[in-house]
């Protein structure tokens, strides 16, 4: 093992800072992860807003993936908020001035799994420069409006914080553009604003409406006194409530909507004891009740989107649990149709193209829809990697599957990598429901265990996805059983024949979940007040499994012993057994000890893989309005824990993986981040590597074949960092020298695993594909700002292979070789391109040496490559053979390049000359010779082709066909190629001949004559000729 | 990706034609635009962003070294996997532009001058030269700055903001953020050592479209003029991934031919 940087920490945590080295994200900023995605499931969307002046630019808000925008109505996607937090409640365009948007953030439909913002943010420029404005502590937005006659004045709906009472919440407003807030109204600490409206054409009249709710670990409640519809006719400084026509109170979550092009039409969707649609005529001060189906009126604290049609003040849609839709100002209301194929259901955003209504795009839990026909079907954005996972799992294929449960969007699987890359065809679902562990049998490749939520868990068939309940049902003497919403399932990682699920009991399965033995006594508090889910929702009942509480949530068996079972529960037990489950040991006293509060949700446990006394863990304590990074480390079986500490630490902890092959490596993800310790937890910092900054990071695997970091973020799909070696390998020393080249492993010679198709992706999401060869890796202490960087590569010989050009930045860099030799340059005056110019022949193994040039500085070292024994179809023998007909190949493609340069010369030389000469018989003399090697070129390489279309072949173009064959292919060449080589050969050789002909027939005259002409023979013509 | 592949799987047997003529083509789309990215950097272009501007045209040798500048002729040459792609860049301060670009045997160019614009790109079987849209050359006169945009910016009807700082691969760079005349955008981060240009992101719509570019650029050097000019520059080809290219002939306020910004077929 690698003494890690120690050294360098001791040192950074005394005093003197800058004589070290620090080690950051940027030191491995070169291992820039892979968006795996995918597009084919997408996340949950929570705002979509346009640009009504280009109708085609638009931005997209999504619950745990930071902002998309498009400029081309959604043909293509690009992130534009990943540097903050990835939680957004909703999004406003400055239509006076689009390139202003503000982005609250804080989702805000308040489901168990929702995230929490940190206030609102401005851009002045589409999207590439965002600043805070304010609003930091509201937790959740739910929307933003701005003045259509004038843009300073914005509003700001603040539900407020989800889990705790809160001063920040209520109806905000600015007068300054966003520099300044005021509270404009405000109910209490337990209700803040749901929604609001400004009336465009009287804008000092503003609606909204505010609600009172609450979320407890094990119960949620909407509705209270604080619930209310208001309206204020002096642009918010004095409000009204309007109840004239409402049901009685107490509500909960009200909708509220206002028709743009009549504006005193309005509509209300209110919770009540019976909630119900609301229509008014005048502006709110009378309302009439209308029935509505269920899907106007269902789940109202998590369905709070009502849109009426910007010209059509009788067209209104309600997009909720499905999408509906009204033509008569919403006293009646349809079902889209799913003709378009299937709609993903539970809609929270809703944006109509106001120069062609019938456009529109929706936000839905499984991502974008557009319609074209007012919402009557959708078409599918499938280029939106947001997904939101709760966990990740890989299996030992090759290349390697990646298992994930996503939320609204079941358990899924896909390859690392594939032909062309990983692509949303690639991903296979596998089991429904909302997705949680999805764990794959290390036994059986044709086997994985999945789940919806509440424990409803089957063995499923990976190749014929049929599935078998394996659910542990309650024993004759065992209470009834509580499963979490996301109930942990566990693989045995030091006996992978051991299946483990939890309850309030840990049971354990060796025969794949057909029978189970329950291993433990209730681990967790068994708390009666925080069991009764039966209760939960408020004024709607909303019980689905989501409060399910005092529940084993994590579960993790000890990789050096089978018998030592760790088990984490979400009311702040964590226990262990050493002797299978006979005997459990309780250190939650332990963890508070060390400063953890009491009933925080233990998120993950991660036995120590080379100290069996070692256990780490994270706890999350969001749901009792901490937001704290807890995560620790105990060396003595939990008896004392060291609390990780870190300035950089944002968000709740998910999930703590200690590395595979160095102790000192640890990771940690959280509700706002991706963390890195390369000193064993002394330090850390964020990681980036191309991942959003503030990414929820909800869990995290190693492969330990291919080293990939790969994370289950909860919006951004799955992220793969390819090969996390370097980090294992950056020692203290290593740190301090100027550059470091990293020695290499034997390279097996391979133009790498996959083709390609022919095809390059068309829509969706691509993933791409890891580098399909070693890199040659080195390390810079300092970016480099003068001076070049290159990587020679000699063979034994001595000889100079390739030069390949190096990266400059600061920590590791990478560069590739492809294991080829240097291409022969083309020669130019073909009216088609060279192909042969960008094929070389591989090198055959041995040993190469790797001069790095950095500036004047030269850094050696060896390269072993090596015959690749994996591929069957490539013997030794085909290798050799191979090499020998690229190799001639090489030759010929030099000599026909260098026959052409030369005629190409002659050419250029006879033209210059002709213009000196006088004499119409020389001149003619000279137009003979030049017209003679014209002949001669045109045979030479495709002179004449005007179009693709109309392909010409000559010499050149065939020996091309061949070598490009050849020296591409992992075969040994056939007998037609190398006989084809020879006929090749045979005219290239008659070509020269008939070079050296037309200069024998030319040259002396052309001498001669231009002598007489008091023109000096130019020297390559006289070459040439040989004389 | 795509690109990716190819750099690192190499040239396949059966696919080689079809997918190297994809290949190339995109490699000379990001010469061509990567030449036009080191003239923004030589040309280049208000703690204030003009306390930044001048600290970065103090270290490229000075304001007045460039208002000397009248004409820069550039050869650089793009490596990939041993091939190289030669690109020339011509440009004269008020005239005009030309890039030419040789790929396996071939050269195309694309002229920009403050009347017209063309563009001749043989390599998929263009005979032509083809007139670049009237668009194109209404915002295509940054391309003909050889002092750059920086230098007199606000005589020259742009507008610079600085942004702060902000991360590239470790360094804190300032960023500065140039919205030219044209409208196109680029945002600048200089070295806050040597305020050397690291990195610059260009976002130009051009027909429709919006065309963001980032490229790096390195190894700078002075020239006998007493100006400072990156001689590599990088142009990402996908993650992980770039095309470098490297300047290996710079000439300043040699005498062009005007012949040069007409196209010759």
């Amino acid at each position: 093992m690698q003494r890690i940087l120690l050294l360098a920490v001791v040192a950074i945590t005394a005093t003197n800072l800058h004589a070290q080295t620090k080690v950051s994200s940027a030191t491995f900023g070169t291992m820039e992860a892979r968006w795996m995605g995918p597009g084919t499931m997408s996340g949950r969307i929570t705002a979509i807003e346009g640009v009504n002046a280009d109708s085609k630019t638009i931005y997209v808000g999504t619950a745990g993936g930071g902002v998309w925008k498009t400029t081309n109505a959604g043909a293509s996607f690009k992130p534009v908020f990943d540097k903050y937090c990835q939680s957004i409640g909703a999004i406003a365009i400055d239509q006076k001035n689009p390139r202003t948007v503000f982005v609250g953030t804080g989702e805000s439909n308040m489901r168990n799994s929702v995230s929490i913002g940190v206030g609102l943010y401005k851009t002045t420029d589409g999207g590439d420069n965002w600043s805070r404005v304010g609003l930091d502590s509201t937790e959740h937005i739910s929307k933003v409006v701005i003045d259509p006659s004038n843009s300073n004045n914005i509003y700001v709906a603040a539900p407020g914080p989800l889990w705790s009472e809160s001063k920040h919440r209520g109806l905000y407003k600015s007068s300054d553009g966003g520099k300044n807030w005021d509270k404009v109204l405000y109910i209490s600490e337990k209700a803040g604003c749901a929604d609001v409206s400004v009336d465009p054409q009287n804008p000092n009249t503003v609606y909204a409406t505010t609600w009172e709710f609450r979320r407890l670990p094990y119960l949620f409640n909407s509705g209270g006194s604080g619930s209310g519809v208001y309206k204020s006719i002096d642009g918010g400084k004095t409000w009204k409530e309007l109840t004239k026509g409402l049901p009685a109170k107490p509500f909960g979550r009200v909708a509220l909507a206002l028709a743009p092009s009549a504006p005193q039409n309005l509509l209300a969707i209110v919770e009540a004891k019976e909630t119900k649609l609301y229509i008014s005529a005048d502006g709110g001060e009378n309302w009439k009740e209308q029935s509505a189906t269920l899907n106007v009126v269902s789940r109202p604290f998590y369905f709070s989107t009502l849109v009426v049609d910007p010209k059509d003040h009788k067209r209104v849609y309600r997009p909720a649990f499905s999408f509906s839709y009204s033509d008569d100002g919403g006293y009646s209301f349809a079902d889209a149709s799913n003709e378009g194929g299937w709609v993903h259901s539970d809609h929270h955003a809703l944006w109509i193209n106001p120069n062609y209504t019938n456009q529109m795009y929706l936000g839905t839990d499984g991502g974008v829809y557009i319609s074209m026909d007012r919402g009557a079907t959708w078409i599918f954005a499938s280029n939106l990697p947001v997904g939101q996972f709760y966990h990740v799992a890989v299996d030992n294929q090759q290349p390697y599957r990646i298992y994930g449960g996503l939320q609204d969007n079941g358990s899924w699987v896909a390859p690392s990598a594939a032909a062309g890359g990983v692509q949303n065809g690639d991903w296979k679902a596998i089991y429904g429901g909302d997705g949680f562990w999805t764990i794959p049998d290390p036994l059986d490749p044709d086997i994985a265990y999945a789940e919806y939520q509440g424990g409803n868990m089957g063995r499923v068939n990976l190749k014929t996805l049929k599935s078998v309940t394996i659910k542990p049902q309650a024993g004759s003497n065992d209470a009834k059983l509580r499963w979490n919403w996301n109930t942990p399932i566990h693989i045995g990682q030091n006996n992978p024949k051991n299946l483990y699920c939890g309850a309030q009991f840990l049971f354990k399965s060796t025969d794949k979940g057909t029978n189970w033995t329950r291993i433990s006594p209730d681990l967790t508090t068994n708390d009666k007040k925080k069991q009764e889910q039966e209760n939960s929702g408020g004024l709607s009942a909303d019980n689905t499994s989501a409060e399910n509480h005092t529940t084993i949530f994590t579960i993790a068996e000890s990789p050096l012993d089978e018998n030592l079972i760790w088990v984490g529960t979400d009311d702040g037990n964590l226990q262990y057994t050493t002797d299978g489950g006979k005997n459990w040991t309780n250190v939650s006293a332990n963890i508070a000890a060390a400063g953890i509060p009491a009933q925080t949700w233990v998120s993950s446990v991660e036995p120590g893989r080379f100290n069996r006394n070692v256990i780490y863990a994270t706890f999350d304590n969001h749901m009792y309005g901490d937001h704290k990074t807890w995560a620790a480390r105990s060396e003595d079986m939990g008896k004392t824990w060291k609390m990780f500490a870190s300035e950089d630490f944002t968000g709740f902890a998910h999930k703590i993986k200690e590395d595979l092959v160095n102790p000192e490596l640890l990771f940690l993800g959280t509700e706002m981040g991706l963390f890195a310790s390369v000193d064993g937890g002394g330090s850390w910092f964020r990681m980036k590597n191309r991942i959003p900054d503030y990414s929820l990071v909800r869990d995290i695997a190693i492969h330990p074949v291919t080293n990939d970091l790969v994370i289950g973020t909860h919006g951004r799909g799955i992220i793969i960092v390819d090969d996390i070696s370097p980090m294992r390998g950056l020692t203290a020393g290593i740190l301090e020298k100027d550059v470091h080249v990293f020695s290499n492993k034997p390279v097996p010679l391979s133009s790498g695993k996959f083709g390609d198709g022919g095809f390059p992706p068309t829509g969706g999401w691509t993933a791409g594909n890891p580098a399909s060869l070693p890199a040659v890796q080195y390390y810079l202490k300092e970016r480099v700002m003068t001076g070049d960087v290159k990587l020679d590569i000699y063979d034994a010989a001595g000889k100079l292979v390739q030069t390949v050009p190096g990266s400059k930045r600061k920590g590791i860099n990478k560069v590739y070789w492809n294991m080829r030799m240097t291409p022969i340059k083309p020669a130019a005056g073909g009216a088609k391109m060279d192909y042969g110019a960008f094929v070389a022949p591989m090198v055959m193994p041995g040993e190469y040496t790797l001069k790095l040039k950095v500036g004047e500085k030269e850094y050696t070292d060896k390269m072993v490559v090596v015959h690749d024994e994996g591929n069957k179809n490539f013997s030794k023998e085909d290798l050799e053979a191979r090499y020998a007909a690229a190799m001639d190949l090489y030759t010929m493609q030099a000599d026909i390049n260098a026959l052409i340069s030369s005629i190409n010369e002659e050419q250029q030389l006879l033209k210059k000359n002709g213009e000196k000469v006088k004499s119409d018989k020389v001149k003619k003399l000279l137009r003979d010779y030049t017209s003679s090697l014209e002949t001669l070129r045109a045979t030479l390489l495709a002179t004449k082709q005007k179009s693709i279309f109309a392909d010409e072949e000559q010499l050149r173009e065939r020996i091309s066909e061949v070598y490009g064959a050849v020296a591409g292919q992992e075969s040994r060449p056939s007998n037609l190629q190398l006989e084809r080589i020879n006929v090749l050969k045979g005219q290239l050789s008659t070509a020269r001949s008939e070079h050296a002909k037309i200069s024998r027939q030319y040259s002396d005259k052309v001498r001669l004559a231009l002598s007489k002409e008091g023109v000096k023979t130019p020297d390559a013509l006289k070459d040439k000729t040989g004389n | 990706m795509k690109w990716m592949d190819g750099i690192l799987i190499g040239i396949n047997t059966y696919t080689f034609v079809k997918t190297t003529k994809a290949h190339h083509m995109k490699t000379m789309k990001l010469a061509l635009l990567g030449i036009t990215a080191v003239l923004g950097a030589f040309t280049s272009y208000a703690q204030t962003a003009d306390e930044v501007v001048n600290k970065y045209l103090d270290a490229i040798g000075g304001k007045e070294n460039w208002k000397k500048v009248s004409s820069v002729i550039t050869e650089g040459n793009m490596s990939v996997q041993g091939a190289d792609v030669l690109v020339t860049a011509t440009v004269v301060h008020g005239k005009g532009s030309r890039q030419d670009i040789s790929v396996m045997g071939m050269t195309g160019y694309q002229i920009m001058t403050p009347t017209g614009g063309w563009s001749y790109m043989p390599f998929q079987g263009q005979a032509q030269a083809e007139p670049m849209t009237e668009e194109m050359v209404k915002k295509g006169a940054d391309q003909y700055d050889t002092q750059g945009a920086l230098v007199d910016y606000k005589d020259k009807g742009h507008n610079v903001e600085y942004l702060g700082k902000e991360d590239v691969d470790g360094t804190e760079c300032h960023k500065l953020k140039i919205t030219h005349k044209s409208g196109k955008e680029e945002t600048y981060f200089l070295d806050p050592a040597s305020y050397y240009l690291i990195k610059a992101i260009s976002k130009n719509n051009v027909n429709g479209q919006e065309v963001e570019m980032t490229t790096a650029f390195s190894n700078y050097k002075k020239m006998p003029e007493g100006i400072v000019i990156p001689m590599s520059i990088s142009l990402p080809m996908g993650p992980g991934m770039m095309a470098d290219m490297t300047i290996t002939k710079v000439e300043i306020n040699k005498p062009v031919a005007d012949s040069t910004f007409k196209p010759s077929n």
